[in-house]
């Protein structure tokens, strides 16, 4: 699904990462979140509390409703994590 | 992370416009100086490129204020002040000391002789039904993704709510390749436009806004006023988004709906400012629609009710790149002046200037930021299973029985409903909150008070408090 990424930008290092244990390619720069959503991962997680799905809403930092666990630590926001090579990325929906 | 822990003279919160232009001044007066900021990057909300270690891409068009501001990202990196991104000003202290998180790794705090918050703003939420399901974003998400990562949200997008930024959003979604279904304003501001006068002063902002409509329209992408968002649709994500027209007051007018069958759904209602540090300091605020709902309260130097703490850029009113540049020169000539390093400058009718384009600004503000309101009272038409706080999926009917049960002030409906109590502490709900409690209660905004701000800001990771109580 790379046609979410805009071709006018000449790509440097590529980075693979682990989505639930999937590997997924990734590009040196981009966010977590730019980097799931680019490989088709809209939805983030449940909510703990009505169980729905839910994804990103601000892209900044402030909602909270991309948090994922990274390499096991959890309640990262995906969207002011940068991407780093072999990351292990998990997704609880 | 930082070796000096000892204390610093000026210590800014937020490398925005505001604070990274006071620290460019600040810098050439040989002071100790510490600029921090939760970002990966310095510049804020306005000053986001793609980074270079992602790839090349020349953007078409910066306009002015983004030249000037990449400038200052350049200047700053080569002055003697220390810069520490990835940082959150987690609290603030009597007796002159913060505490600050650096990369979710280590906590830690400073003292300070001057703090100067420019802690900005943040976008503004209006909720409608399903807008919980993934696929609908911010616009803000969708310049962030683009401008940072260079991805797209999706390939077929709608966008809607209030504002120019709607436009801002479209226009560069277009550029970058994306399929624009449309951009559905809800403000009938074309009504509006009495308040020439004073536009003509920033006319900057509309010169802006005729470039990105020419895009739009040479596109073929519809755009609508007085239209609404009234639903998103779908199984496990959004398919579908309800339009629908609206009347002067904003309510929907029944049978006017329209469907759009979409991938995604952008949706901007403005932006609301970044208060939590300065109310935690004990700062007075100040209630103002047309400023963006609760600001600091800050004389014409820029010094809040707290000695020693001063604001400056969007936290003190919502007002875009020029007035919070105007405020960053402004308050360092007031930090400067406090420090007793007033003689080296002509100093006294550079700051009257300032202070005399600040009023500028402030009455632009006021008439630019009334054009998109969006009316308290049409909350109350929402679908009363609407989710209000999306972290602890408290609905409207939630809202409204614990208002019947007489929770009249923010607190008490936190309570009673656990509003505002989960992952992001109530950034994103609070402001719809503070509204919806104004049309419930048909009081003025300032009377309806606030949440209780208490530290940390934001959740502190576990590795960091443990590596700093070891
Ligand atoms: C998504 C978005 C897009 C925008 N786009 C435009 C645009 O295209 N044109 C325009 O004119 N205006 C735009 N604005 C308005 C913009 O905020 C102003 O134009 C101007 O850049 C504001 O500068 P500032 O310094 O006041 O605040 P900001 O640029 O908001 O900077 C505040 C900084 O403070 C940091 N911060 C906040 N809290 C903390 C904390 N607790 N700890 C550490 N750091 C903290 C933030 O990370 C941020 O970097 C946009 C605003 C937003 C939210
Ligand atoms: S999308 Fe809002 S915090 Fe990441």
């Amino acid at each position: 699904m790379d046609n979410l990424r805009i071709p006018a930008i000449k790509r440097k290092e590529k980075i693979n990462l682990y989505v639930n244990g999937k590997p997924i390619t990734a590009y040196a720069g981009e966010t977590v979140l730019a980097a799931l959503l680019a490989a088709g991962y809209k939805i983030i997680k449940k909510n703990p509390v009505s169980q729905e799905p839910r994804g990103a809403l601000c892209g900044m930092g402030v909602c909270f409703e991309c948090t994922v666990t990274i390499n096991g630590v959890p309640n990262i926001r995906a969207c002011v994590t940068e991407v780093q090579e072999g990351m292990r990325v998990e997704l609880d929906d | 992370m930082i070796e000096d822990k000892s204390k610093y003279e000026v210590i800014i919160v937020g490398s925005g416009l505001a604070g990274l232009v006071a620290a460019n001044i600040l810098a050439d007066y040989n002071l100790k100086i510490l600029l921090v900021d939760e970002n990966i990057h310095l510049g804020g909300q306005l000053l986001r490129k793609i980074p270079e270690e992602l790839g090349e891409y020349s953007e078409l068009h910066l306009d002015k204020v983004k030249r000037v501001g990449f400038e200052f990202v350049n200047q700053v990196k080569q002055k003697k002040l220390t810069l520490l991104n990835k940082t959150i000003l987690m609290g603030i202290y009597n007796d002159r000391e913060i505490l600050l998180e650096w990369n979710r790794q280590k906590a830690f705090s400073l003292k300070y002789d001057l703090l100067l918050l420019a802690t900005g703003a943040r976008e503004r939420f209006i909720p409608f039904k399903g807008w919980t399901l993934p696929g609908v974003y911010s616009t803000g998400l969708v310049q962030v993704l683009m401008k940072s990562s260079g991805v797209l949200p999706a390939r077929r997008m709608l966008i809607g709510g209030t504002g120019l930024f709607l436009l801002a959003a479209g226009y560069e979604y277009l550029k970058n390749g994306g399929r624009l279904l449309g951009i559905m304003e809800q403000s009938p501001w074309l009504n509006k436009i009495k308040f020439m006068p004073q536009i003509f002063h920033q006319f900057p902002k509309f010169w802006e806004g005729a470039r990105y409509l020419s895009l739009i329209y040479r596109s073929r992408v519809p755009v609508k006023y007085k239209r609404k968002i009234v639903e998103a649709r779908g199984e496990k994500q959004v398919e579908e988004v309800v339009v629908a027209r609206v009347d002067g007051r904003g309510r929907v007018i029944k049978g006017t709906e329209r469907t759009y069958s979409v991938e995604a759904l952008a949706v901007g209602y403005g932006f609301v400012p970044n208060i939590e540090a300065a109310q935690l300091a004990g700062c007075e605020l100040e209630y103002a629609r047309e400023k963006g709902g609760w600001t600091v309260k800050v004389n014409d130097r820029l010094e809040t009710s707290v000695p020693d703490i001063l604001a400056a850029g969007e936290i003190t009113g919502i007002g875009g790149g020029q007035k919070s540049i105007c405020e960053g020169q402004l308050a360092a000539y007031t930090i400067l002046e406090k420090l007793g390093k007033v003689k080296e400058v002509p100093f006294a009718p550079r700051l009257k200037k300032l202070q005399r384009e600040r009023k500028h600004h402030l009455s632009f503000m006021k008439c630019f930021n009334s054009l998109y309101q969006v009316e308290p009272a049409t909350l109350l038409d929402l679908p009363e299973e609407t989710i209000i706080c999306r972290c602890e999926s408290v609905t409207l009917k939630d809202l409204k029985e614990a208002l019947k049960m007489g929770c009249h002030n923010p607190n008490a409906l936190k309570v009673a409903t656990r509003c505002a109590m989960g992952k992001c502490q109530g950034r994103t709900c609070t402001p719809i909150i503070y509204e919806l409690l104004q049309a419930m209660c048909q009081r003025e905004g300032g009377e309806i008070g606030l949440f209780t701000v208490r530290p940390p800001l934001k959740p502190i990771s576990l590795q960091a408090l443990n590596k700093s109580s070891s």
